[in-house]
């Protein structure tokens, strides 16, 4: 992993991803430039199929490119092996995804205190504790996922997102299985937790309501960003 | 359409998904029952070749024995009148020497009739009787190899036992009557019966047992003829076997053998049956949406339960054939490799009686363990259902099920016992069986609770370690059950076979007498004690005369009317050896009543063994009457003495008072103990000395006793191995129904920053751990149940011998870490973003 200028949150060059299947070789991303500043915040739309959560798999680390350079809070992760990869998530990235993916098994403080515990901090709980009172959930903090409503669960995703004080913050369709009230109590959490951190957010979303409340709309199609514009 | 047809046809459209997640629940079963059935038709086998070679091992249709004298006079006429033909047999123990080294030798001595069924084959072959004659100065003999290689000698040289020289003419390869015995003092050394008297070893009250073998007319069968032999002479104290008790000796230790194996299959069964219901729990934890759907729509419980009842018991179906074809072919494949070690030929075939008891094992062993989950599955809400990662099936079951549950241990139980041929064995197995899964259910709580509640580790890997041994779903329960049960058995089978072997090699000989001397004439006795006390380091010289009686009643009644307990039966079965004394040995312990005094000169008093008088139902003061050479003498009982026969301890069961033995005719017998240097001048100045009387060298008796221990124990620990890889199958199936949610656990800790080396280490570290842990727990079990075995059911010492047991639970970690890395390795290179989809 290589130090890269330190203007951007996000820089991608030429940013390829070709799948194999059956049916022969099929191209995610054709070429994507995109340079996103520190602390922005802005929304990724289009339709299913345009390669909206491979991009944002790519900028996590957890997809690899085809070709392509990718640059993320200054660290080119292009050739990063695994390991190097999950050092930077655990050091630069929090991830929210529509389906929560909680650890079924672990209760809401231990979820949110695993990637303090990878990444070795001691106050791993102490700071779990205080996110999880942060997104109002310190009353459920030994409930299983199972326990929890979707609202909640997400609260906890979230949570378990801001709790490394990351830079990046990767959503990808955070309301997309809540309802509307629930959804748009999870969307000001996050807008309210970027807005106090400065992190910077990539946010996946269908809804153009909750585009418009980011500073920065991107247009994605057929593995093109076809738009690139300041919201109002 | 009724509740039934549409249980069926929904089983159907579930069954068409095939059966790919019930390989470990077909392995298990087929494994199980096949062990069974395997064990059960071997076990036929063996006993149909008995049957089959039993004229060949009885040496005729019938064989009558008598010890100490010859059968005579109007017993030897009527056998010969009703007989089609006869053939005398004599044996005894012998040394034979050469000028430079001796043997114990079993001395048979035939007549000109021998082998009345099958042939004699020898090396070079030939006519035996041609062999055994009087040529060159000497008579002939036939020999097995292993006393060619003792005495150092050839086909051709010669050997004197007794007094008489005997040419080795042939090496004896096969011997129709030889049945392998579990304990054999020496090699055959087969000569003439006419050769016999100038051996001089033919004295009144010798150890020699006599045979009549006799081929009956074709329109007599053995059992008239035995019956009508016993209505002329109740009383003739011989010893008379039909072909359904050739071998009583070999059949006794087939049986037990072959129930010890059973009891291994039954445990690789029950250990089957956990894995059994585990694959039940995964499945229908797959089939939670469908049985939630199919809730929702109206679908009673009642026809949730029913249809995938009907599944499983398809499924077992199938295991359970798979294992009968396993359990019937098996044998045959065992008898052709192993048919050449073995005393007799076993007949391999198809046995359907063996077959059907392990099928029903097996069906009822599948029935009963599925029904658990089942009931849950039927009582769950269907909101419920949708959570099964944190609410795992938990409902109690209706208690009905449980009821059916609980008639299935009981039948389990029942059916192990009613089958068995050895009831009080089968009995104990139920209970410790019982026992072990209680305590192993308790290790696995205590397990649980342990990791729950010990201190928070600072290591994130170590938390989730031990947080992975509790968390709801966890695989502890059913992963310390199934190998818990392996390791348990293993462990126990290890420490019984240690502590017998210990018995037999360490304190049986600290305790044991280095020779035993038989046949010593009563003229001989002031030279032979006085050989023996001047040889340095033999010291301890007991003598004590010697000669045979039958107990014909028990204070009065025939013991053929008196209800003996099973295990002294032995002591009414032909003639026992009887003494006489003035003063009781050293070491002699009176439990009742008290020994008589020095000069007793009044009626006939004796002093018994009190475990046989506990069988008779007798005490001091009762009478046994003992034919005595065809005297009846009875005999009050003055004292009992506790005997522990398995010190090897030179005792008698009946000890005569001064008074009434002296004038019978008697042989001395007598025991010494020795420094190691000494044994060879004894054994060297005894043979030269002393020809007629036989050394017995304890050492090579234990030697051989201890052979046969390892032998029996490599058997059953084969057989329980069996019992750990189902153990193992178990677990790997455990792993395996676990393996999506490790993917989606790797997954995620890979998004929040994990490495692959952290995500490897939790695993390892968890299945270690896991393995450790239940091999402590398996240990704990297993000690416990050798205790109570050597301890209560055998009533020896028992020793904690670590090593085995240090070494099977590092080998539960080892295995354990190894099978879960396998199971889990694979999910590391799982792709993230297949599993992270909004999909």
């Amino acid at each position: 992993m290589t130090k890269a200028n330190q203007t951007g949150a996000i820089e991608l060059e030429n940013l390829h991803l070709s799948l194999d299947s059956d049916a022969g070789q099929v191209d995610i991303l054709r070429g994507i430039n995109l340079t996103i500043n520190r602390g922005e915040t802005v929304g990724l739309v289009g339709p299913s199929g345009s390669g909206k959560t491979s991009l944002l798999m790519i900028v996590s680390g957890l997809e690899r490119a085809t070709s392509g350079s990718i640059t993320v809070a200054g660290q080119n992760i292009t050739q990063a092996n695994e390991d190097a990869l999950a050092l930077f998530r655990r050091q630069h990235t929090g991830i929210v995804f529509q389906n929560f993916h909680l650890v079924p098994t672990m209760t809401a403080l231990e979820n949110v205190a695993l990637p303090l515990e990878f990444a070795g901090k001691s106050h791993a709980f102490d700071a779990a504790r205080d996110q999880l009172k942060a997104v109002g959930l310190d009353h459920r903090i030994e409930h299983y996922p199972g326990q929890l409503s979707g609202g909640e669960q997400q609260r906890v995703a979230l949570a378990r997102a801001f709790v490394t004080e990351p830079t990046l913050l990767l959503a990808d369709e955070p309301t997309g299985n809540l309802d509307g009230k629930t959804g748009d109590h999870i969307m000001d959490l996050l807008f309210d937790l970027h807005s106090r951190k400065g992190t910077t957010l990539l946010l996946i979303t269908h809804a153009p309501a909750l585009a418009q409340r980011c500073e920065r709309l991107l247009n994605m199609s057929d593995g093109h960003i076809i738009s690139d514009e300041l919201t109002a | 359409m009724n509740n039934f047809s549409l249980a069926w046809r929904i089983a159907k459209c579930e069954l068409r998904s095939g059966i790919k997640g019930f390989r470990v629940f077909l392995i298990c079963l087929a494994l199980g029952v096949g062990a069974i059935a395997a064990v059960g038709s071997l076990s036929r086998a063996v006993t149909q070749g008995l049957l089959a070679d039993a004229r060949f091992l009885l040496g005729g249709d019938v064989s009558v024995r008598m010890q100490h004298r010859p059968i005579e006079g109007e017993q030897l006429n009527l056998l010969k009148s009703r007989a089609s033909k006869v053939s005398s047999v004599t044996e005894m123990k012998a040394m034979a020497q050469t000028p430079n080294n001796r043997a114990l030798v079993e001395l048979k001595g035939i007549d000109q009739h021998y082998p009345l069924v099958g042939t004699v084959t020898m090396l070079p072959s030939g006519p035996l009787q041609d062999r055994l004659v009087f040529k060159d100065g000497a008579w002939g003999a036939v020999v097995e190899q292993g006393l060619l290689a003792k005495l150092n000698i050839k086909v051709g040289d010669r050997v004197r036992v007794g007094e008489a020289f005997f040419q080795i003419r042939a090496i004896l390869i096969k011997e129709p009557d030889r049945v392998a015995s579990v304990l054999n003092f020496g090699p055959r050394f087969m000569v003439s019966a006419q050769a016999l008297p100038h051996t001089k070893l033919i004295q009144l009250g010798s150890q020699i047992r006599y045979y009549e073998r006799i081929l009956l007319p074709t329109k007599t069968t053995a059992s008239d003829f035995i019956k009508n032999l016993g209505q002329h002479f109740p009383e003739a104290g011989w010893r008379v076997r039909g072909p359904d008790k050739a071998a009583p000796g070999l059949q006794r230790f087939v049986r037990r053998l072959s129930l010890f194996l059973t009891f291994a299959g039954l445990t690789a069964l029950l250990v089957g049956g956990i894995g059994v219901l585990g694959a039940t729990r995964s499945y229908l934890q797959s089939k939670t949406s469908t049985i939630a759907t199919l809730k929702c729509i109206g679908a009673p419980g009642g026809l949730v339960f029913n249809a995938y009842f009907l599944q499983i018991l398809i499924l077992s179906f199938i295991g359970i054939m798979v294992g009968i074809v396993m359990g019937a072919l098996l044998p045959f494949l065992g008898v052709a490799l192993v048919h050449n070690q073995l005393p007799i030929a076993p007949i391999a075939g198809i046995y359907p009686l063996a077959l059907l008891k392990a099928a029903v094992f097996g069906m009822l062993t599948s029935a009963t363990f599925v029904l658990w989950p089942l009931a849950q599955a039927r009582e769950t809400p269907a909101g419920n259902l949708f959570r099964t990662n944190v609410m795992p099936l938990s409902l109690w079951p209706r208690w009905i099920y449980i009821g059916f549950i609980f008639s299935g241990v009981l039948s389990l139980g029942a059916l192990v016992i009613f089958w068995s041929q050895e009831r009080n064995f089968a009995y104990w197995f139920v209970v410790v069986s019982l026992v072990t899964v209680v305590l192993l259910r308790l290790g696995a709580v205590a397990i649980m609770q342990f990791a729950q509640r010990v201190p928070r580790p600072q290591n994130a890997i170590f938390r989730l370690v031990l947080a992975n041994l509790y968390r709801p779903g966890t695989s502890t329960p059913s992963i310390v059950l199934a190998m818990g049960v392996g390791l348990s058995v293993l462990i126990a089978v290890a420490l019984i076979q240690g502590n017998i072997s210990r018995q037999v090699e360490e304190t049986i000989p600290e305790q044991a007498p280095a020779f035993f001397f038989i046949d010593i004439q009563p003229d001989q006795v002031t030279a032979f004690d006085k050989a023996l006390k001047a040889i340095p380091g033999a010291h301890d010289l007991m003598r004590m005369p010697s000669m045979r009686g039958r107990i014909v009643k028990i204070n009065g009644v025939p013991v053929d009317q008196v209800d003996i307990k099973p295990n002294v039966k032995w002591a009414v079965n032909g003639d026992r050896a009887l003494t006489y004394a003035k003063s009781p040995a050293k070491g002699t312990e009176i439990v009742a009543g008290k020994w008589w005094n020095e000069n007793y000169q009044g009626p006939p008093l004796i002093s018994f063994d009190a475990r046989v008088a506990d069988g008779f139902g007798v005490g001091v003061g009762d009478t046994l009457t003992l034919n005595v050479l065809g005297r009846d003498i009875t005999a009050t009982i003055g004292s009992l003495r506790r005997i522990d026969w398995r010190t090897l301890r030179f005792d008698f069961a009946i000890i005569f008072a001064p008074g009434t033995l002296e004038q019978a005719p008697q042989t001395h017998i007598a025991a010494i103990k020795a420094d190691a240097v000494a044994e060879p001048r004894i054994e060297n100045s005894i043979a030269k000395m002393f020809a007629n009387i036989s050394t017995i060298r304890v050492k090579d008796a234990l030697v051989a006793a201890g052979k046969i221990i390892k032998g029996v124990g490599a058997a059953v620990t084969a057989t329980a191995s069996l019992t750990v890889i189902a153990g193992i199958i178990v677990l790997a199936g455990t792993i395996a129904t676990a393996r999506a949610q490790r993917v989606y656990d790797s997954v995620v800790f890979k998004v929040l920053g994990a490495t692959r080396r952290q995500i490897i280490t939790a695993f390892l570290w968890e299945f270690g751990l896991l393995g450790l842990f239940t091999g402590i727990v398996g240990a704990l079990v297993g000690t416990f149940i050798s205790w109570a075995v050597i301890k209560h059911i055998m009533a020896m010492n028992w020793v904690f011998l670590p090593n085995q047991v240090i070494m099977t639970i590092l080998s539960a970690a080892l295995f354990t870490t190894l099978i879960g890395f396998l199971g889990t390795w694979r999910a590391l290179g799982e792709k993230s973003s297949k599993h992270l989809s909004n999909e």
